[in-house]
């Protein structure tokens, strides 16, 4: 799966790009927790370009937001289209995120985050 | 109207066959020109229920292991699509695992059992049988659009 990243200030953009779904899934794991590993605190996931998300791409999202728990990090979806929220909310996973409309209003999110 | 669509295919039970399927599945749609916009949940739910028989029921059992797929489509207004899944590993039936609490808080959060929880709420009928010492699971949705909740 094609993976896209953005640098802004303090914060890291990850922006997957199709179906995320079993297979694709662990790509985005390894991406993500090497950048966790690195030192990043600040994380947006751009679901724009996600056509779809099954259980296992709940999983990586489930762990980047338990890595990144306040007050140790912070993180931010963004741009979720219908497919992707309707299985958040049949899940019950929305209210366990922070969620902004697009990739600017998740940055402006992140680096208003103290400290 | 086209005629309906059936599409029998034999996959390993890898990552690699996985994919087979649901590119088949995305063929399926294409040839029929049915819109991305209802066809999702049957995608998600074909997804959730390979990775639980690629990784639980036949794990272990190397590339000879496969998984019978039929994947069928019939025109109409809404279409139905009718999915069956068949292998021979041992005797489980996935609806029967306890459904996951979708209220836990962050920390409480489990992840197994999800998969499942989401075809039981995406699919409108899901029934499994043991029957010749195979696994069969059909998967029946009729493609309307699906809304989230807050829309």
């Amino acid at each position: 799966m094609e993976i896209g990243e953005e640098r802004s200030g303090r914060s890291l953009v990850i922006a997957p790009l199709g179906r995320l779904d079993s297979v694709s899934s662990g790509e985005l794991e390894r991406v993500v927790v090497a950048r966790l590993d690195a030192g990043e605190r600040r994380l947006a996931i751009d679901m724009a370009g996600v056509e779809y998300v099954s259980s296992a791409g709940l999983r990586v999202l489930l762990l980047a937001a338990k890595r990144l728990k306040p007050p140790a990090g912070a993180l931010v979806l963004c741009g979720i289209g219908p497919s992707v929220r309707t299985v958040l909310e049949l899940a019950g996973f929305m209210s366990l995120f922070a969620v902004e409309p697009a990739r600017p209003q998740a940055l402006a999110r992140l680096e208003s985050t103290a400290p | 109207m086209s005629a309906g669509e059936t599409r029998r295919l034999s996959v390993p039970a890898t990552d690699e066959g996985i994919r087979a399927a649901l590119d088949a599945l995305e063929g399926l749609w294409t040839a029929q020109g049915v819109s991305r916009a209802v066809t999702w949940p049957v995608a998600v739910s074909l997804d959730e229920v390979l990775a639980n028989v690629v990784h639980h029921a036949l794990a272990g059992r190397g590339d000879s292991a496969r998984v019978e797929l039929e994947l069928q489509l019939e025109p109409g207004d809404p279409p139905r699509c009718e999915l069956r899944v068949e292998d021979d590993g041992p005797a489980f039936d996935p609806l029967a695992a306890i459904a996951p609490d979708t209220a836990a808080g962050l920390d409480e959060r489990p992840i197994g059992g999800l998969g499942i929880e989401l075809v039981k709420r995406l699919m409108d009928e899901v029934h499994y049988e043991r029957k010749d010492g195979r696994n069969r699971l059909c998967l029946v949705r009729r493609l309307v659009a699906m809304e989230p909740e807050g829309a």
